[in-house]
């Protein structure tokens, strides 16, 4: 078993990680600010994962407060103002975006990993607490959590990539 | 030139078809490995295939390595664009027959350097 997350990652690390992603995605000069306080408050609203299966077993999720989706939305597949992104659009990008920050953390985690298909829906079961590292952050004022939390057993692995 | 977008996000796959575009491609978007190799198949076989490694259906890894099989695809040149950053992982695509690999997050110029190594940067009307 491998060491908890809490061992190899810290909230300063994610949130680096989480700001380049943002930079790269959502915009240039969009700000991800981390949030205040040692203790993330929880965010209400639709949160997308992505599993990391190696030495370290676990998911990666992100939260996003839900008056924020579809400015997030927006931002990300450049829509105008007034447009409304279906919900189709918002399940897309916030998959992506888990995606893409499960990638880069799963870059910084020791031996070869494997990353799933990333999924939407109600975020999964918070694991142990030592074994999770929460950060929270705001972006055009709108809450974001992301939690990087181990499993107690090998996640569901949904990708179609050939075993080593 | 033509370019083939091939990502399971519409997200990315529009991301990346915009910046391709404004250096002066005509693109095509698939969301997974197989749809693009039913686009190559009907005939419209692109200059540039951006390619995401994790996708259903067809990964980016079997897609590679399907349209290095056929001799008529040859002269397509395969870019991954992908989360996957681990060394061993870049070794196996290239070995596959990838040409180049751009990690995501990207910025439009990561992709117009990658594009000005391979020759592949549209010269403007």
């Amino acid at each position: 078993m491998s060491a908890p997350i809490t061992a190899l990652l810290d909230g300063e690390t994610v949130t680096a990680v989480a700001g380049e992603v943002w930079s790269a995605l959502v915009g240039e000069g969009e700000l991800l600010l981390p949030g205040l306080g040692p203790v993330a408050p929880a965010v209400d609203g639709p949160s997308a994962w992505v599993t990391v299966t190696g030495p370290w077993d676990g998911v990666v999720v992100l939260t996003c407060g839900a008056s924020g989706t579809a400015d997030l939305t927006r931002s990300v597949l450049q829509l105008d103002d007034d447009e409304q992104p279906t919900a189709e659009d918002v399940d897309d990008v916030l998959r992506e975006l888990a995606n893409i920050l499960g990638g880069n953390v799963k870059s910084l985690l020791p031996g070869p990993s494997a990353l799933g298909l990333p999924e939407t829906g109600p975020a999964p079961l918070r694991a142990e607490d030592e074994d999770t590292c929460r950060v929270s952050a705001s972006w055009r004022g709108h809450d974001l959590a992301i939690t990087i939390q181990g499993a107690s057993e090998a996640p569901a692995h949904h990708t179609t990539e050939v075993p080593k | 030139m033509r370019a083939l977008v091939i990502d399971d996000s519409r997200a990315m796959r529009r991301i990346v078809a915009s910046i391709l575009e404004g250096f002066g491609y005509e693109t095509r978007p698939a969301g997974h490995g197989r749809e693009a190799l039913d686009v190559l198949e009907e005939g419209w076989v692109p200059d540039l295939a951006c390619i995401d490694w994790n996708m259903p259906v067809m990964d980016g890894l079997q897609f590679v390595s399907a349209v290095r099989a056929v001799p008529a695809w040859r002269q397509v040149t395969l870019m991954m664009v992908t989360t996957e950053s681990e060394h061993g992982q870049i070794v196996k695509a290239l070995a596959a027959g990838a040409h180049e690999y751009v990690i995501k997050p990207f910025t439009a110029d990561a992709i117009g350097d990658k594009l000005s190594l391979l020759g592949l940067m549209p010269v403007p009307a």
